[in-house]
């Protein structure tokens, strides 16, 4: 197994009584392709949260790249090579697509109000090069200038890819990305995602919908109630009985 | 890395990273134009009337140039929405008009110092209430703008209160004064362009894009890796920093200040300049701040009824262009083609990013 790049250690996040994440722990290695599935209400996006930063957690720790980074803000998480999209498509509306994308360089990159007054050429051009790249990458240079709010639903989809991946991350999570897509769609973004991976980037795929995840992942692991109750291959994990009563239910359910 | 989704194959193969924009020419074209009226027909025009009242309002404008434009990199790009900026205008002036007349310190020290004053008030106001969002900042600043505008009103010691400061010096530079009229406005026309320069580039950057990015979603821009508190107090204290200068100007201008040039109205007007011109549009800032200035001048002579005039033709302005005159995303273009400072060009030569 290669390094491990994020590592969580019991996590626990509670909201007034209800225990949304409970004593959850696993690890990604660089270079893996991990889904994240669980029904809805299972916890996804609490977890989600207390992986980037955005929610301080009740207990536990998250190490990411060797460096335990609980209780960091999102920026300086995202600075660390964590770059990630949103479930409900939030790219800068109306900003151009470059512009939206030259947001993830600048936070990579970092920028101060000095270098925009003096001598910031070299920084500028590093910015610009580093987003035509990762418009190239999902196929988006044609519409460098247009306003970002005019591109459709699923090239807004790849937008937000764009700009998580001018971050240069090292770890990429992908909240919910097919969500809203139809079938067709969702079988061009798992191809996009495989091809991504391949090309070297280590991707957390959080999703509802279990035939992307099963599709691509080498790794699923899946929340239910706020527990993490299976991990393993996607062939494993499908026949765990409790993932089937997670996801299906079982008659005689007790609990 | 070689990741093509089917997007891709629609695009010809050889689109590769362009060469860098080069409009060298239209650059100067549009540049010389700003200069020549700035320095040349408006001075042209001083001189040739003899007119104080004309050069009056020449100042004037170019010390609304300041304050619209500074607002507007604080509400109109980082989305900040402040209606306090005059209290701000208020301390660079009373700054300013205190260290020259009880210190007897030249313009060359009044002048930043009137300016530092004013940002380190902005920082103060912004460290606390950065958290706050929309409106919830904009009452804040309210309240910060009535609070400094009752002291500079009531603490007579000090301000002389409602009395106001007479007799601030004019102008001057080792030894030069600025007592001609034409003088007087060169010297505002020169440090005006100069801020609207700096405004500029801060704007027209990817320094620009991260303030932009705060105030269409400051929680995704923080999950990029954009230190967002550290940007929101930095666009404040760059937006107070010349509200401070505009002050200082408008002190060594006039020899006379008073609270009153200070009050909520002016906040407002200031406001109102940014929104007619285009918020987020530097440009527009400029043209918002020289509509609002030479129109109501214009239309002394249908004496009480020109007030009116001017908020109908606001109201109508916005109601018939809500992006403001020159809207964010056609500025961001005009600048990017017309002076040069976009980064790419893409199939029909238009430029992205920024250099």
């Amino acid at each position: 197994m290669s390094n491990t790049l994020l590592s969580i250690q019991g996590l626990t996040r509670r909201f007034g009584g209800l225990l949304a994440v409970s004593d959850v722990s696993a690890t990604i290695a660089e270079g893996e392709l991990v889904g994240l599935i669980g029904p809805n209400g299972a916890g996804k996006t609490t977890l989600f949260n207390l992986i980037t930063g955005f929610t301080p957690p009740s207990d536990g720790t998250v190490t990411f790249d060797g460096q335990d980074v609980t209780g960091r803000k999102p920026w300086q998480i995202a600075r660390m090579g964590m770059g990630r999209t949103f479930q409900n498509l939030r790219v800068f509306p109306n900003m151009t697509v470059f512009d939206n994308v030259s947001v993830g360089a600048v936070g990579a990159f970092g920028q101060s109000p000095w270098r925009a007054l003096v001598n910031g050429g070299a920084h500028s051009r590093a910015v610009s090069e580093r987003s035509w790249e990762a418009l190239e990458r999902v196929g988006l240079t044609a519409q460098a200038g247009d306003i970002a709010a005019n591109l459709s639903y699923g090239k807004r989809k790849y937008l937000e890819i764009a700009r998580a991946l001018a971050t240069a991350p090292r770890l990429l999570i992908l909240d919910e990305p097919a969500a809203g897509l139809n079938d067709t769609e969702t079988a061009e973004l798992a191809d996009f995602i495989r091809r991504l991976h391949a090309g070297g980037v280590t991707v957390l795929l959080v999703e509802h919908d279990m035939g992307l995840v099963m599709g691509s992942c080498s790794r699923v692991i899946v929340l239910a109630s706020g527990r993490k109750i299976a991990d393993g291959t996607p062939e494993a994990v499908q026949r765990d009985p409790a993932v089937l009563e997670a996801y299906l239910g079982v008659e005689d359910d007790a609990a | 890395m070689d990741v093509n989704v089917p997007d891709a194959r629609l695009m010809p193969a050889t689109l590769a990273p362009p060469a860098a924009f080069s409009g060298r020419g239209r650059r100067f074209a549009w540049t010389l134009l700003l200069l020549a009226v700035a320095f040349g027909a408006v001075p042209a025009a001083i001189v040739g009337t003899g007119s104080s009242y004309l050069a009056q309002i020449a100042i004037t404008t170019m010390i609304f140039v300041i304050l619209s434009a500074s607002l507007n990199h604080v509400t109109g790009t980082a989305g900040l929405l402040s209606i306090g900026h005059a209290a701000f205008y208020g301390i660079g002036a009373y700054a300013a008009a205190l260290l020259s007349t009880r210190l007897g310190l030249p313009f060359i020290v009044t002048l930043p110092a009137a300016g530092l004053i004013a940002a380190l008030f902005g920082f103060l106001v912004a460290l606390p209430t950065m958290r706050l969002v929309s409106i919830y900042f904009a009452v804040a600043t309210l309240g910060i703008g009535e609070m400094i505008y009752v002291v500079l009103l009531n603490w007579v010691d000090v301000t002389r209160g409602p009395m106001g400061i007479r007799g601030i010096p004019p102008i001057s530079l080792f030894g030069w004064q600025a007592d001609t009229l034409l003088s007087r406005y060169l010297a505002v026309a020169v440090i005006a362009v100069a801020c609207v320069w700096v405004l500029h580039r801060l704007t027209h950057s990817y320094y620009g894009n991260a303030l932009r990015a705060l105030r269409e979603d400051d929680q995704c821009a923080d999950s990029m890796g954009i230190n967002v508190e550290r940007l929101k107090i930095e666009s404040f204290v760059v937006a107070t920093f010349f509200a401070g200068i505009a002050g200082a100007l408008l002190a060594h201008t006039s020899a006379y200040i008073a609270p009153d040039n200070f009050r909520f109205m002016e906040s407002i007007l200031i406001l109102a300049m940014v929104v007619v011109g285009g918020l987020g549009s530097l440009p527009g800032a400029v043209v918002g701040a020289l509509f609002m200035i030479v129109l109501p001048e214009a239309l002394r002579d249908i004496g009480d009824y020109r007030m009116i005039a001017v908020g109908a033709t606001m109201f109508l302005s916005i109601l018939l262009l809500p992006k403001g005159m020159l809207a964010e995303g056609t500025a961001l273009g005009f600048v990017r083609r017309s002076f040069s400072r976009g980064w790419a060009t893409i199939a029909g030569g238009t430029p992205v990013g920024w250099k």
